[in-house]
């Protein structure tokens, strides 16, 4: 193949030109949800998924594929398995609606992460951590404490132990964010340059 | 963004027979209201099909169309064009993560899309099947292909499948010094010397074809697309995004004293709208079915990748992980 750009005359032959073997169904990485917090004090927000071998690979990708344009503090990925998730609700139907009282079992509590969707179309956002005996029952928990004017569509409950958190000495991989400029549509001003061509070809 | 031109397949008229009245009647009036449908609502089959074929088209557009800027990185003239440029190809390929991820939200694997680009059997937006000969040729694309996308991105991001407008929001975000740096560029060459000045315009020359085939066919001859319409998965006809980037964008080439290589392009004071020659459409349906300068090329290079990162892949595979598809 000749082509315009060096690299791909360089190319190396692989398997056989123009052929590509099937993929077994399935033949991929595992799914992870990835939330950010974008600046201090704010909640974290779902932003969306990456694909990884595991965990620790997971926040690699997620930094580099939802971090590297807007202010960050803080990032955190979990095993999409992990989520367990509530019915979705529309109109004015409330979620909690269809939530079970909690019957308070007094099975070993352990620590859930709560995230609530207040728009169709929006992002989940972080609502609280919560102590309780089961995905199910942290939502049950957060039904007692709701606020049961604002309509509610959807709930996920994390177990907080699942998640891969950003710890304390990770939190300067954004500082230099605001250094880099030429990510900056502002960087581009060409409007100078553009009068003073516009006053010469008069 | 690269998205733009999205191919619909024909829709037969008994598509809908087989659907639940009751369902469908709650599905459009849940779009009439402007409420967004989420992956765990009930929807049409018609519907799932066409946003999966929209979405994947879109996302493998910013895959392939990173190949011929990209081209360009290690020539860049200086320092601060190649941080620029590097960013910006950066951005698309990462767009492409966005959007792959929300298109699996609809039941279609990563993998199954990715297999299905590098097979040939789903399509990417057409212009990329031409080759970026110069410098200029790559302003051309940061600039005009990057400002018809926005034109179709900003319509889109309006429509009812709502990982689709989360993708597109932060995509429409991340986008706003693309365009930016484009313009610059191509100001930068026009306030040039007599070569770079004509180096823009055999840009021009060369991308205005393919740039007008971008939006897709004339409405009078593309697919039946009332219902795509009606259930917003397409927001606007593709001669009515034509127009508006006509709008927007030839009165800022001609600012800068290039013309523009159609005789016949001039605005309708009556109609309002732009008057052109009609796109060579039989030149368009022969590149998009694998007949254009670049096709076998753009694709050898996403089956060689594929190939060579196979080992990486696989060494790297666990029982313990496995794929489902995104939550939204």
């Amino acid at each position: 193949m000749k082509s315009l750009d060096p690299r791909v005359n360089r190319l190396p032959e692989v398997g056989q030109k123009g052929m590509i073997n099937p993929k077994a169904p399935l033949d991929q990485f595992g799914t992870f949800e990835v939330f950010v917090q974008p600046k201090e004090g704010k909640p974290f927000q779902h932003e969306g998924v990456v694909h990884a071998p595991n965990l620790e690979l997971a926040y690699v990708l997620a930094k580099e594929t939802f971090t590297r344009r807007f202010t960050c503090t803080s990032l955190y990925v979990v095993d999409t398995r992990s989520v367990y998730v509530s019915p979705m609700t529309d109109g004015d139907q409330n979620v909690f609606e269809l939530l079970p009282d909690s019957n308070n079992p007094d099975d070993e509590q352990i620590s859930f992460e709560l995230y609530q969707l207040a728009k169709r179309g929006k992002q989940h956002i972080h609502l609280t951590t919560i102590q309780a005996a089961s995905a199910a029952d942290a939502m049950s928990k957060a039904k007692q404490t709701a606020d049961k004017t604002k309509v509610i569509y959807n709930l996920w409950a994390i177990p907080t132990n699942a998640i891969r958190f950003t710890t304390a000495e990770e939190r300067d991989l954004w500082v230099t964010l605001p250094e880099k400029k030429f990510r900056d549509a502002a960087n581009y001003k060409g409007g100078d340059k553009l009068k003073e061509f516009l006053e010469r070809a008069k | 963004m690269y998205g733009g031109g999205n191919t619909f397949e024909g829709i037969k008229t008994d598509s809908l027979a087989q659907e639940d009245p009751v369902m469908l009647a709650a599905f459009e009036a849940r779009i009439d209201r402007g409420e967004k449908i989420e992956p765990t609502d009930w929807m049409p089959q018609l519907y799932r099909k066409q946003l999966i074929r929209m979405i994947e088209q879109h996302a493998h557009s910013e895959i392939i169309g990173a190949l011929p800027e990209g081209t360009w990185i290690t020539r860049a003239p200086g320092f601060k064009r190649k941080l620029a440029l590097m960013a910006k190809v950066q951005d698309e390929v990462g767009h492409a993560q966005l959007l792959y991820s929300a298109a699996e939200t609809l039941g279609k694997t990563r993998e199954e899309m990715i297999h299905d680009l590098i097979t040939g059997k789903s399509k990417y937006s057409n212009i990329f099947n031409y080759p970026a000969f110069t410098w200029a040729d790559s302003c051309f694309i940061s600039w005009l292909v990057d400002a018809g996308a926005i034109v179709n991105q900003l319509a889109n991001a309006k429509g009812s499948y709502g990982p689709y407008c989360r993708a597109l929001e932060r995509i429409c975000a991340e986008e706003s010094f693309h365009l930016k740096y484009g313009h610059h560029c191509v100001i930068y060459l026009a306030a040039g010397s007599a070569i770079q000045r004509k180096m823009f315009q055999e840009a021009i020359d060369r991308w205005w074809p393919p740039m007008m085939h971008f939006f897709g066919p004339a409405d009078k001859i593309s697919a039946h697309t009332q219902v795509l319409m009606k259930w917003k998965v397409k927001m606007a006809t593709n001669d009515d995004m034509r127009n508006q980037f006509l709008d927007m964008y030839v009165p800022k080439i001609w600012e800068l004293g290039f013309t523009i290589p159609d005789p016949a392009l001039k605005k309708n004071a009556e109609t309002g709208r732009w008057d052109y020659t009609e796109p060579d459409w039989e030149e368009f349906k022969r590149v998009i079915n694998g007949d254009g300068p670049c096709n076998k090329e753009r694709l050898e290079v996403r089956r060689v990748a594929e190939e060579r990162g196979r080992w990486v892949r696989e060494a790297l595979k666990t029982p313990k992980n496995t794929y489902v598809a995104p939550l939204a």
